[in-house]
């Protein structure tokens, strides 16, 4: 008998654990919107990478976010027109650790939990999707600020808002433009093989072919890629006057480091990353690896000369610098720009809630402009304001970093 | 009056019993105590892949580090049943662990391997299925690197039931094979397969149909899982790291026994979300050398602090 | 192209047999699979990076400076670890896991230690004129790479074969119990081959971003993998079998780059499956395993 009392004794400590990791976590309550006139704080919702392989990218972007709300804050809160009156913001965050599975119970302990008035994604199309349809299903509007995978806008799903790039397939239009305005017939073209870098290929050999231009070469190598070398010189082979290469930041830092290695010169040479992150690639791989190269420039690089909303590029470099002590990249004003548009939204939907919040969106897309460029979404919640145009790099010895645009900022 | 031995035969009975009971009761009310249903789904999907891993690793020795391949599989097969045969999620279910016994049949070579080999080779074979799976060349049948949405079939009440029946089935199918001759044949295999072969068990046949059927409840909890998920990348359900934390979760409970699993699942999965929430800057550091501390200190997991004292564990 | 591409395979090859060649010591004497191989490397790489951008230091005497740091850190490391290990009911199984999670709290000490973006060392450090052969240019890096690693098998090679604690340390490959009962120092050899293998561990690292591009610190688990593949095609315990290895890996890939290109990281895998299917001894394996 005590034997089985003891196992008894193990079993119902097991189920009083398991009882408590559920309890323990937080109280339950319905889901449902607060009374408008109690809210006396905006929370706001959001996932980063503190590890893994989107870290690189997640972790500007939500020192971006936090920035805005902290300059928000200094002012006396957001204006929210449901309550007439101004509200702290508070930001929720929880580390996904770069895994989409983690992300998915973190999105909904977000919604579920926290109640959070407002839903931000992490960075980047992976951890965007598992809340796409979380999102959908608790009917929160999903504020994606770089998720750009071409699956999650469709017509029926009202819940979710792109706010700080255009989606991966119109990244090229204006290299594709470039390409055929200067009559190069050789071009060669080398992508990894994601989401991101592959719709960027499909859409490019598209405008390339409907031009009567097809490419000398064209492959799809693994994301995981790090060696470029032979690829490269399978490249030269070809004898392209231009090549083009898709890819994520280490993929972009590794093919520059390796054609600067190979010796080959070619009339053009373009990759994604230098324009959005250009101190990762002069202090990985050196100034004169990128000097001469082309890219799509984006804030700080290039600044919109018609901010009607927020901080323009230099006053937001400037203050950005001074409350974090970091020079400001692309993804700080991303994450920033989600933040802008946040206010935006609170400041035009007449209520808090989700519904209301994206016709408030729909109103005011199309007629503001802020640092990251004209802020304009299609009826599936697709950024189509944004369009990314082509530039050339200069970098010094000192890793200043330019651009020249060679094709016009829309 | 019953002899002693009859009477600790039916405890165990009715320990053996109070298990899924018990997972029922607890996972039907979970979701009306707490709000966040994706960690108790997921903590149930971790249940039941800790017991397959349970099934190989416990019973037989051998350590699938691969594992989520067969998860993996599995949500591709149910993507593919609902978007290419227009069929409906409960029954795409069912082409997903048809994928999985599939590629369990085509794996079973690996079965000869022994040790670090096996555990290797099946991680191995696992980014072959991921590779595959993701190449663009396979863009018509699984979306390749685009990933899959399956947003208009997306139940998460319906999948949610179906993970709690797979857990209560797992359960029951664990706690009988560890209680009939199948289970103390596979025992024999693991202590000692020449020896078991010459006492007339049929040690291919046996180790092929544990392969198989750990194979099926992987591949039908990575079918519900991504069913749940709805939108999923190949990286998402290929994630290695889900292997490992049911690996880690079967350790930390205890192999060999029904109970291992779900206690490790609990408890582990538990802390993982509580630091995950609590403090995430040490969170991989905590996590690490929490497995360090359980391997050097506690290789043979809690249920051995009673096993060590002569209890019976279920 | 099929030129270049066999002559880059075998530079990149030689390199990553060398990458190897500490996984495959420590599991042929210790039956202790190290999944933190491939994060050891990583730090080694770290320390060329921060000794290069801080002090300018050539990784050449990076190098040298990677194997004592690393021979001590995994001499210190060993005692907790290995014995205890070895004592429990299964070993190598166990130390799977063991060293899974030693790699996690790598992987979040890089991360504190040095963020989380990719680093890399200009390849200009090794000579900016490229080798012409055949017709082709080759990177210095790539060659001065390739030459330090066969330097090092070589070394190693050595080190087995003509020292007392390399005859004691193949003599435990061979035969763990034997060895024991003959008075072989086993327990000794086992820390002194753990502390070497994580040392060579640390050198190839040094060398790693030329190969490899950059580092962060999600690289090591894939390492991991290719070294645990490239021990097995090669064979256990054998430091030539490494580099047989490394080759076959190294070429498989830079022509699966030309010609597959986009199922290129398919190479490992399947190369470790086909291996181990079909003569699971490996390439340059003698004894006969019962599985």
């Amino acid at each position: 008998m005590r034997k089985r009392k003891q196992t008894m004794a193990l079993f119902s400590l097991s189920a009083a654990l398991l009882g408590t990791t559920l309890a323990g976590c937080g109280t339950s309550s319905t889901t449902s919107v607060p009374p408008a006139k109690n809210v006396s704080q905006i929370t706001i919702g959001t996932l980063y990478a503190g590890s893994g392989s989107f870290a690189t990218s997640s972790l500007p972007e939500y020192d971006g976010l936090k920035f805005w709300a902290n300059q928000v804050n200094k002012a006396g809160g957001v204006f929210v027109k449901a309550l007439n009156k101004k509200v702290p913001i508070k930001i929720v965050a929880y580390n996904d650790q770069s895994s989409a599975t983690t992300a998915t119970s973190l999105y909904s302990q977000l919604i579920s939990v926290n109640h959070v008035n407002i839903l931000v994604a992490d960075f980047g199309s992976v951890l965007t999707s598992v809340a796409v349809p979380v999102a959908e299903e608790n009917k929160m509007v999903l504020f994606d600020q770089s998720g750009t995978g071409t699956t999650f806008f469709t017509p029926n799903n009202p819940y979710i808002v792109l706010t700080s790039l255009p989606n991966s397939g119109l990244w090229p239009d204006s290299l594709a433009q470039y390409l055929i305005g200067k009559h190069y017939s050789r071009i060669a073209i080398l992508y990894d093989t994601n989401d991101f870098d592959q719709s960027q290929d499909q859409t490019l050999v598209t405008k390339l072919k409907a031009a009567g231009i097809t490419p000398v070469y064209n492959s799809g190598v693994p994301t995981s890629t790090s060696s470029y070398s032979v690829l490269l010189n399978n490249i030269a082979q070809t004898k392209p006057q231009a090549v083009i290469e898709f890819g994520y930041p280490n993929n972009d830092v590794s093919f520059l480091q390796a054609l600067k290695a190979s010796g080959s010169h070619y009339k053009m040479v373009f990759t994604v990353f230098p324009g959005q992150l250009p101190s990762l690639f002069t202090s990985s791989v050196g100034p004169s690896a990128i000097n001469g190269t082309y890219t799509y420039p984006a804030p700080p690089l290039i600044s919109h000369a018609h901010v009607n909303y927020g901080m323009d590029s230099s006053q937001f470099i400037a203050a950005f610098k001074k409350a974090t002590g970091d020079n400001a990249n692309f993804l700080n004003i991303a994450g920033y720009n989600t933040g802008l548009i946040i206010q935006k939204t609170l400041q035009t939907a007449n209520s808090l809630s989700q519904l209301s919040l994206r016709h408030a969106v729909s109103r005011f897309s199309g007629t503001i402009e802020t640092l990251d460029g004209k802020f304009q979404i299609n009826s599936e919640g697709a950024q189509t304001g944004e369009t990314l145009p082509v530039g050339k790099i200069s970098a010094n010895a000192q890793g200043q970093v330019s651009v020249q645009l060679m094709t016009p900022l829309s | 009056m019953l002899s002693p031995k009859l009477v600790s035969r039916r405890s165990h009975m009715g320990t053996n019993v109070a298990i899924p009971v018990v997972l029922l009761a607890a996972f039907s009310v979970a979701p009306m105590v707490y709000a966040n249903q994706a960690v108790i789904f997921q903590m149930m999907a971790f249940m039941v892949l800790a017991q397959g891993v349970n099934l190989l690793y416990g019973f037989t020795g051998y350590l699938p580090f691969g594992y989520v391949g067969f998860f993996g599989i599995g949500a591709y097969g149910m993507a593919i049943g609902i978007e290419l045969f227009h069929l409906p999620g409960l029954v795409a279910l069912v082409v997903g662990a048809l994928f999985s016994v599939i590629v369990a049949l085509i794996l079973s070579p690996l079965l000869r391997l022994s040790g670090a080999y096996f555990a290797i080779s099946s991680l191995a074979a696992s980014e072959v299925l991921y590779n595959v799976v993701a190449n663009p060349a396979l863009v018509h049948l699984t979306n390749g690197p685009y990933g899959e949405s399956l947003v208009q079939s997306y139940h998460p009440e319906t999948s949610y039931i179906a993970m709690v029946v797979l857990l209560i089935v797992t359960t029951i199918i664990v706690i009988v094979i560890k209680n009939t001759a199948f289970g103390r044949a596979l025992m024999a295999i693991r202590e000692d397969p020449v020896s078991a072969e010459m006492a007339g068990i049929a040690v291919v046949r046996t180790r092929t149909i544990i392969w198989i059927v750990s194979a099926v409840i992987a591949g039908l909890t990575g079918a519900i899982f991504g069913w749940h998920l709805s939108v999923f990348y190949p990286s998402t359900v290929f994630d290695l790291s889900i292997s490992i934390l049911a690996i880690v979760f079967t350790l930390f409970g205890g192999g060999g026994t029904a109970i291992g699993p779900i206690l490790g699942s609990v408890v582990l999965y538990g802390l993982y979300n509580a630091i995950g929430i609590s403090d995430p800057q040490y969170f991989e550091l905590i996590y690490g050398l929490l497995i360090v501390l359980l391997v050097l200190f506690l290789p043979g997991g809690v249920v051995s602090l009673l096993q060590r004292r002569g209890n019976y564990v279920p | 192209m099929l030129e270049y591409s066999l002559i880059a395979g075998i530079l990149f090859g030689v390199f990553f047999g060398f990458m190897a060649l500490g996984l495959n010591l420590i599991f042929g004497v210790m039956q202790v699979v190290n999944l933190a191989h491939g994060d050891f490397v990583v730090l080694g790489g770290y320390l060329a990076v921060v000794a290069y951008s801080s002090a300018h230091v050539n990784p050449l005497m990076s190098l040298i400076l990677a194997l004592v740091l690393f021979v001590v850190v995994a001499y210190v490391l060993y005692f907790p670890l290995i014995p205890r290990l070895t004592k429990s009911k299964d070993p190598e199984m166990l130390s799977l896991i063991l060293f899974f999670g030693l790699s996690q709290i790598i992987e979040a000490l890089d991360v504190i230690g040095f963020g989380n973006n990719p680093r890399s060392l200009p390849l200009a450090i090794m000579g900016s004129v490229p080798l012409h052969f055949l017709g082709q240019n080759y990177q210095m890096a790539w060659v001065i790479t390739a030459l330090v690693s066969l330097i090092m098998i070589g070394v190693t090679y050595g080190f087995l074969y003509y020292t007392r604690i390399g005859y004691a340390a193949r003599a435990v490959m061979g035969n763990r119990d034997e060895a024991m009962a003959s008075g072989l120092p086993v327990a000794q050899t086992s820390a002194i081959i753990f502390a070497v293998g994580i040392g060579l561990a640390a050198m190839a690292g040094v060398m790693s971003p030329f190969m490899i591009g950059s580092i962060d610190p999600s690289t090591g688990l894939g390492l991991t993998t290719i070294a645990f593949a490239i021990v097995v095609i090669g064979s256990l315990g054998n430091p030539l079998g490494s580099v047989l290895g490394g080759l076959v890996y190294g070429i498989s890939v830079m022509l699966m780059q030309t010609y597959f290109s986009s199922w290129s990281n398919l190479v490992p895998y399947l190369l470790l499956l086909i291996i181990v299917l079909v003569k699971p001894s490996g390439l340059l394996g003698r004894g006969v395993r019962n599985a």
